[in-house]
């Protein structure tokens, strides 16, 4: 009765088969719609262009995180010869190798930066504005004896050219890696040459260290570095377990997507899904054990240049609706929908609960980011036409973003054809 | 033994459970169960060296159950958790009620200024307490399911079965199975490519433990309770007795303990003329880095000095060292106070950063009685004074270091500054010990430097000068106000 599946590809289509070419265009009117909507919309309100510019990092920052755990995902399948995931690593591929197209997508920000202006970071410039601060903080601040101005050592990396650099920096270094591992393997498509799958390996550990430095310090610059007097060295911990999160449901969406469209119907198997669903289950609970980490740490030792940036999420009104929803909607809800073999063995549960996690996923970077576009606003003066600008600017986005990936994909296969593990993974069984 | 217990199926002293069939290979072992359910057998079990793919669904087993006993017993920890932390520290729902618990108030630990009960840090706990419930729960609730210990089994007697853990393969079909049937059911095994069929046999021979054993378990069992039922009984009781010493050699050994008379005796006499045990130094040994003959530096007394009065008299004693609170009580003693340096050793370098570095000094160790601005209103004075005022204490309120008679060069010259600060003076604890030499001179420094500045108390500055001032100083002269009206007169 248990026929052991022969290591090969079976779908009659394995590719878009020009699906790309249909939808690649759309995505991309939808997407010029919606950032143009946002633009528009902005320029009316009251912070004019900044409006747009915040909510357009949230979306890009969830963009991001989408490529950036697919790339984790690759490395680590890599690093740890991992057989059962060989089916749906070239969909995490195709994502870590959008990495690169989003450094074009981030041009908007680094402008602001190179230009001078302080509408995003608020270190640019020297314009060290402490206004997420109460007077009573500030007082601490400059009070601290004997210290040269926390602005000052601060500078010596937060500044416009360095910051420039590095951010070139990490899109070269994911856009290389994704290239490094997309090419091998599409390369063994064609040859079937097994000594490419141990160059991987060999190559992965290192990688997985360039890999480690560039999120941390990214999540820094790009996210962080909004109120730039803050501390946290759990925060790149918070933005990585987000990130691989939502490449899980990414992952998992995707490969229902190609399957409900007739690709690759006999590589995906349900216990791949499976799989997928429990690790998705194990990162809900390793976000919810990180976020919780910072924030009790911050809490306990109650130090001013620390709590100000929680005491914004917590004390304001609006924030504080928004970090209960992130509890409820990005920990305890996920937690148990993902609960239970029967749930993760479902595919419409599935792709409902990846969807929710996604959804949560962009709140959480909406929660990090734009509290600190005007700390006296708090979420109220955002809502009305604010959600329109926030909705519009992330369907754009999202569009672009997908636009992308079917670019990327193009004819190239969906799944890899000749991974010598490839027979491991279509016999994956799961208890 | 296999051989014997095949031929004989109708053995008085074993009883049939079941028959155990060997295969070579985990296909046809999954094979034959699936077949075996099919064939309509439900009490079956597989038994295999290694997991193998397959085999539950062959075998028609349910999925267990073992993850909802562990998710009720998760959820039952969180309460767990919660409830023990809420009642050992918090005790009251904290803002939601006043009531205190009428069983038990709680610790009521106050840590960092945080409520007795606050959700955030009692996370990490309840999370510990999930873990290791869930831990617990998974270990035995697999133990219970699987009816676990079980101490003997009736398959470890066909020897071919030991093969199980190895390279063999096994089905077993229960006796108690419906469909079971000694001839059909051997057939139907051998059908689905049984290698070898064992019959499985459970020994009915008695296994009771001898009467006259059961009975020396059970006094054994009694006497064992006798030295807690003792302890029990001794708790709460005194007693004349002396205490027993069960290891003495422990208890009394041969070794002098300081501070003691010598238990060394030679001839009816103590090893040493003073009777005690420790050895003072020998005269003129001086300690590893103690060589502390330069008066000035180390004592503030000038190198020159010749003491005219003996070591006995008042200025004597406060000259060692052991000035006590009676003396503070005693008729002021005329002082010698030429004796002190008035300037600072060579040793000590008078620039910005000594100051600086006393003021650091001056604000850890001094500022607490004195006040950062040594107006004599620091928090420890405050609230002494306070407590004397409602006769919870006895206080003599720490001086302001700008009183005429503190300031004044002549009457104390820098050398008693240091002496003061050194060894004490008055009621004024020694602080030689925590604070370094070069320290002490940094403070002196500082404390030279205050007087000369002359911080007037605050309801002698005018608003001109008061705008003038730090945020810091304004802090303290808020505090110096209460103090101002409790100082006593000079």
């Amino acid at each position: 009765m248990h026929e052991t599946r022969p290591a090969k590809i079976t779908s009659p289509i394995t590719t878009l088969n020009g699906g790309h070419l249909r939808t690649a265009p759309v995505a991309l009117i939808v997407g010029a719609i919606g950032i143009g909507v946002a633009i528009m919309l902005s320029l009316g309100s009251e912070e004019g262009l900044k409006r747009f510019m915040f909510t357009y990092l949230t979306s890009f920052c969830f963009v991001l995180s989408i490529s950036v755990g697919c790339l984790f995902f690759v490395t680590i399948m890599h690093l740890t010869r991992a057989g059962w995931s060989v089916t749906v690593r070239r969909v995490a591929e195709l994502y870590a190798m959008c990495a690169l197209g989003l450094g074009i997508l981030f041009i908007p920000i680094l402008a602001t930066v190179i230009s001078g202006s302080d509408m995003i970071y608020s270190w640019n410039q020297g314009g060290w504005t402490m206004h997420d601060l109460t007077t009573a903080e500030k007082a601490e601040f400059v009070n601290v004896a004997n210290r040269p101005p926390l602005e000052q050592m601060k500078y010596q990396f937060l500044n416009q050219n360095f910051f420039t650099i590095r951010v070139i920096a990490y899109f070269l270094a994911w856009g290389g890696m994704a290239w490094f591992f997309l090419s091998n393997s599409l390369k063994q498509d064609k040859s079937g040459d097994k000594n490419l799958t141990s160059r991987m390996q060999a190559f992965s550990a290192p990688l997985m260290i360039l890999f480690a430095v560039t999120v941390v310090f990214s999540s820094f610059d790009m996210e962080m570095s909004l109120s730039a007097l803050w501390f946290s060295t759990m925060f790149p911990v918070y933005f990585f377990a987000g990130a691989f999160l939502s490449a899980l449901c990414t992952i998992l969406l995707t490969g229902l997507w190609l399957q409900k469209t007739g690709r690759v119907t006999d590589e995906i198997t349900i216990d791949h899904y499976h799989d997928l669903g429990k690790l998705m289950q194990g990162f809900v609970i390793f976000w919810g054990y990180i976020a919780f980490s910072q924030f009790l740490l911050i809490w306990y030792a109650n130090i001013p240049e620390e709590t100000f940036w929680y005491n914004l999420r917590i004390n304001q009104p609006g924030w504080m609706t928004l970090s209960i929803l992130l509890l409820v909607g990005h920990l305890f809800i996920p937690f148990f929908l993902l609960m239970g073999r029967g749930l993760r063995r479902n595919r419409k549960m599935l792709a409902f609960s990846a969807i929710f996690i996604l959804a949560m996923h962009w709140v959480d970077h909406y929660w990090l980011i734009m509290p600190q576009m005007n700390p006296e606003a708090n979420l109220y003066t955002l809502t009305g036409m604010g959600i329109v600008i926030d909705l519009a600017c992330m369907v754009g986005v999202i569009a672009v973003y997908i636009a992308m990936f079917c670019m990327i994909a193009g004819n190239r296969s969906l799944v890899p054809l000749k991974d010598p593990r490839l027979g491991e993974a279509l016999n994956h069984e799961v208890h | 033994m296999a051989e014997e217990n095949t031929n004989s199926s109708t053995d008085e002293n074993s009883k049939l459970i079941g028959l155990v069939a060997q295969f070579d290979d985990p296909d046809s072992l999954v094979q034959a169960c699936d077949q075996a359910r099919q064939a309509g057998y439900t009490k079956t079990d597989a038994f295999s060296p290694f997991p193998v793919h397959g085999i539950d669904p062959a075998l028609g087993i349910k999925r267990t159950i073992l993850p909802f006993i562990v998710l009720g017993i998760a959820v039952g920890a969180v309460f767990i958790g919660l409830g023990m932390q809420w009642y050992t520290n918090g005790g009251s729902l904290g803002e939601f009620s006043t009531d205190e618990s009428p069983v038990f108030p709680g610790y009521r630990f106050k840590i960092s200024g945080k409520p007795y009960f606050s959700l955030p840090a009692n996370i990490p706990v309840t999370f510990e307490v999930i873990v290791l419930s869930s831990a617990f729960a998974t270990f035995f609730g697999m133990w219970f399911l699987n009816k676990l210990p079980m101490l003997s089994n009736p398959l470890h007697r066909i020897s071919r079965f030991k093969r199980a853990t190895n390279d063999k393969f096994f089905l077993m079909i229960e006796q108690a199975d419906e469909q079971f049937d000694r001839g059909s059911t051997e057939a139907q095994l051998n059908q689905w490519g049984a290698v070898s069929i064992d019959e499985c046999r459970r020994d009915l021979t008695d296994n009771n433990l001898p009467s006259w054993l059961r009975l020396f378990a059970l006094m054994g069992a009694i006497l064992l309770l006798l030295p807690p039922v003792a302890i029990f009984r001794a708790m709460g009781m005194t007693s004349r007795a002396p205490r027993l010493h069960v290891v003495p050699d422990m208890d009394w050994q041969d070794k002098s303990k300081t501070q003691t008379l010598s238990p060394i005796m030679m001839n009816d006499r103590y090893l040493f003329a003073d009777e005690r045990v420790m050895r003072a130094p020998v005269d003129g040994s001086v300690a590893r880095g103690q060589l502390d003959a330069d008066t000035e530096l180390y004592e503030g007394i000038k190198s020159d000095y010749v003491p005219t009065v003996s070591m006995t008299t008042p200025q004597g004693s406060v000259r060692t060292g052991l000035g006590t609170q009676d003396e503070a009580e005693a008729a002021p003693p005329v002082e010698d106070v030429s004796m002190y340096v008035t300037e600072f050793p060579k040793e000590i370098t008078v620039d910005e950063a000594l100051v600086q570095r006393g003021q650091i000094r001056f604000n850890i160790y001094c500022a607490a009685c004195h006040g950062y601005a040594a107006n004599g209103d620091g928090l420890v004075n405050q609230r002494a004074i306070a407590l004397a005022g409602i006769g919870k204490a006895q206080w003599t309120s720490a001086k302001s270091l700008h009183d005429a008679t503190v300031s004044n060069a002549e009457k104390n010259p820098l050398g008693r500054i240091f002496e003061t600060i050194s060894k004490g003076r008055g009621t004024m604890g020694p602080y030689g010990a925590q604070i370094p030499t070069a320290d002490r001179w940094a403070i002196v420094a500082y404390v030279k430097a205050l007087q000369e500045t002359g911080i007037k108390p605050v309801l002698a500055v005018s608003e001109e000068d008061k705008s003038g001032e730090s945020e810091a100083s304004d802090a303290n002269a808020t505090a110096t106000t209460p103090e101002d009206k409790t100082r006593p007169t000079p």
